[in-house]
């Protein structure tokens, strides 16, 4: 009983991280109708921002604004400067279907050698802000911590507040008409471009907490080479794809019945499985119902 | 664009051929095991300009297919002593089968989510190779094609040994694949990747062409990791990283995905840039953790140059350059 409930405790966990990956790839696929491969090299690059933050200043709490704000920055700038420029080039030919695919993959490469590069290969710790040390329940320890519940809120929060900004902001309303038919949302005045941009940043703000979040809730290091990073690697996709790719919610959906599934595989069948449980939910998913659990059914046509 | 006749461009690259064996005569080892790695490195790209740029379907699991390869090569020679030719042709069987079930699962998924599929393959197959105890775990397995036949003479170097048979797969395969391109099934798989809804109106069954290509594409790079496995000894998961599928697929771009005849400019960029980066490293007096990130920020900087600016490759590049100057003579 102990451990189912563990079991479920740390797959909603990990799942809200993957959650705030999938958002950040739903978020640049509504915007440009791109997958976003580098997003988890931009996530790593906005966790390295939050651990200097954290060597120089000490301080959690300002080492995640900090990443939040240096993610941002960073998708902005790789929107603004080689995004419109590659959409641009290769609107048509031969590969226009695959183009933006590999250069996201160029991107992806870029970001991770430079990170590096410069902060060497090494693993970086990230100290959370709270312990990380289960909660009792009568004797037993529970998978649960001060940590764990920390990340949840902090996830919960973030997901009402884009909502709210989705749902009832001017600015969300011009995010949601341009997703929906840029050349409609041209026609009534609204700047796509700079919606896009706008729609980049959030994504990278969301990936940077994803990756704060995973290193602390991890064994607290980071590095280009740790399983973490794989994992925010391929997770923020298939999480998006199960949740349709194109809505909030199902990201929110599909995040957390990857972290479930995942952490169900680990408990009761086998550990060695960690890494390709994700590649058959993905295929089952596409299989099943390719346009994901919330997603329109043109959604896959796009 | 001229064609040969079938019989003056198999004379062509026997011709090639025989320019490759007088050449490695002449240089040294280290570039006659650079040789050998180009010859790997134009099979493999081949494999992913056949998928991505003909059938238009892009793979980033190919490392996976590799390793199938390599790995079932190197079990057939340790566990049952199968002769080095038959390794071969059992390491392009079993990628190929491989290649059949991740095909009949392509076919259904387009563009970004057969890349993420295979992504997510690629990440994970490599791990499940610790799980068997008759692959090695972490260390892997020995793959040994032996010494060169004593009859080729007492200085005859193991790697002009690699470098024989690695170019000698690559010339029949470059011939067949090539072959295969311009055939039919060539044909509607470029039918496919254009229009599908067209395709299937004059009576293509994209589907099973797409199917087709991807075991073919499998096969063919199952060849070149158990060639890759040969020339480096052994068959680990930690050869056949994400890295290298990445590298693959840049060399693919490199050459110009939607034709063959460009595969040797990345081949040989994707030999030569390890050593470039030695150079650019000591001439600009480098410290060690860039040194080693180096290779990878030239091979990921290439892909988003060339996929920027010359996105169908060199060659036909050359060639739309060369068509537009003709119109304006005639004009």
């Amino acid at each position: 009983m102990i451990q189912l409930i563990n079991t479920l405790l740390i797959g909603i966990t990990a799942g809200s991280i993957y959650a705030l990956m999938a958002i950040a790839i739903v978020l640049v696929w509504r915007s440009t109708r791109v997958i976003n491969f580098a997003q988890a090299g931009m996530a790593l690059l906005s966790t390295y921002f939050g651990y200097e933050a954290m060597v120089h200043l000490n301080s959690f709490w300002i080492a995640l604004p900090v990443a939040m704000i240096g993610g941002a920055a960073v998708a902005a700038f790789i929107e603004l400067v080689f995004m419109r420029f590659l959409l641009k080039r290769s609107a048509h030919g031969a590969i226009s279907g695959v183009a933006p695919i590999i250069a996201t993959l160029g991107l992806l490469g870029v970001i991770r050698s430079l990170t590096s590069s410069i902060w060497g290969g090494q693993d970086v710790r990230i100290v959370g802000p709270v312990s990380n040390v289960g909660y009792s329940l009568g004797a037993n320890t529970l998978a649960f911590s001060p940590l764990k519940l920390l990340i949840l809120v902090t996830v919960i929060v973030l997901v009402l507040l884009l909502s709210l900004l989705f749902q009832k902001s001017n600015m969300g309303l011009s995010l949601r008409a341009s997703a929906f038919s840029p050349e409609i949302a041209r026609l009534s005045g609204i700047r796509v471009n700079g919606v896009r941009t706008l729609g980049w940043s959030l994504a990278g703000a969301s990936g940077a907490v994803a990756g704060m979040f995973q290193t602390v809730n991890g064994n607290g290091s980071f590095s280009p080479d740790s399983i973490e990073f794989s994992l925010l690697l391929v997770s923020g996709f298939i999480a998006a794809v199960i949740g349709g790719l194109d809505s909030l919610v199902g990201a929110v959906i599909g995040g957390l019945v990857l972290g479930l599934v995942i952490s169900f595989v680990l408990m009761y069948i086998n550990s060695s499985l960690f890494f390709i449980a994700p590649f058959v939910i993905l295929l089952i998913v596409l299989f099943v119902r390719p346009q994901g659990i919330i997603g329109a059914k043109a959604a896959r046509r796009a | 664009m001229h064609r040969f006749q079938k019989s003056n461009k198999l004379l062509l690259f026997i011709a090639f051929g025989f320019i490759l064996f007088l050449l490695s005569n002449r240089v040294d080892e280290l570039r006659v095991y650079q040789g050998a790695s180009i010859a790997v490195y134009v099979i493999a790209i081949s494999s992913i300009i056949l998928l991505t740029g003909y059938s238009g379907q892009v793979s980033l699991g190919h490392g996976a297919l590799l390793a199938i390869g390599a790995y079932s090569a190197a079990v057939a020679r340790n566990e049952f002593n199968v002769p080095v030719v038959l390794c071969f042709f059992i390491a392009v069987l079993a990628a190929a089968f491989g290649g059949v079930l991740l095909g009949v699962a392509a076919a259904r998924l387009t563009g970004p989510y057969l890349a993420g599929a295979t992504l997510a393959l690629a990440i994970g197959l490599p791990s499940l190779a610790n799980q068997f105890t008759i692959l090695g775990g972490e260390q892997g397995l020995i793959f040994d094609v032996g010494f060169p036949p004593l009859s080729l003479g007492e200085d005859f170097t193991q790697y002009k040994w690699f470098f024989w048979i690695s170019a000698l797969a690559a010339l029949i395969s470059m011939w067949l694949l090539s072959n295969v391109l311009r055939s039919r099934f060539g044909q509607n798989w470029r039918a496919g990747r254009s229009h599908e809804v067209a395709a299937q109106l004059a009576g293509i069954n994209t589907g099973r062409s797409k199917i087709l290509a991807f075991t073919i594409s499998a096969g063919v790079a199952g060849l070149s990791g158990a060639l890759l496995s040969m020339t480096i000894g052994t068959v680990s998961p930690s050869a056949f990283p994400l890295a290298l599928s990445f590298s693959l697929l840049t060399g693919a771009v490199l050459s110009g995905v939607t034709t063959l005849s460009g595969v040797m400019i990345g081949a040989v960029t994707l030999v030569a840039i390890p050593e470039i980066a030695d150079v650019i490293a000591n001439r600009i007096g480098a410290s060690e953790r860039i040194t080693t990130n180096l290779p990878g920020l030239i091979v990921s900087t290439l892909l988003i140059i060339t996929v920027l600016f010359v996105p169908h490759g060199p060659v036909e590049q050359h060639r739309s350059r060369k068509a537009k100057k003709l119109l304006q003579k005639k004009n």
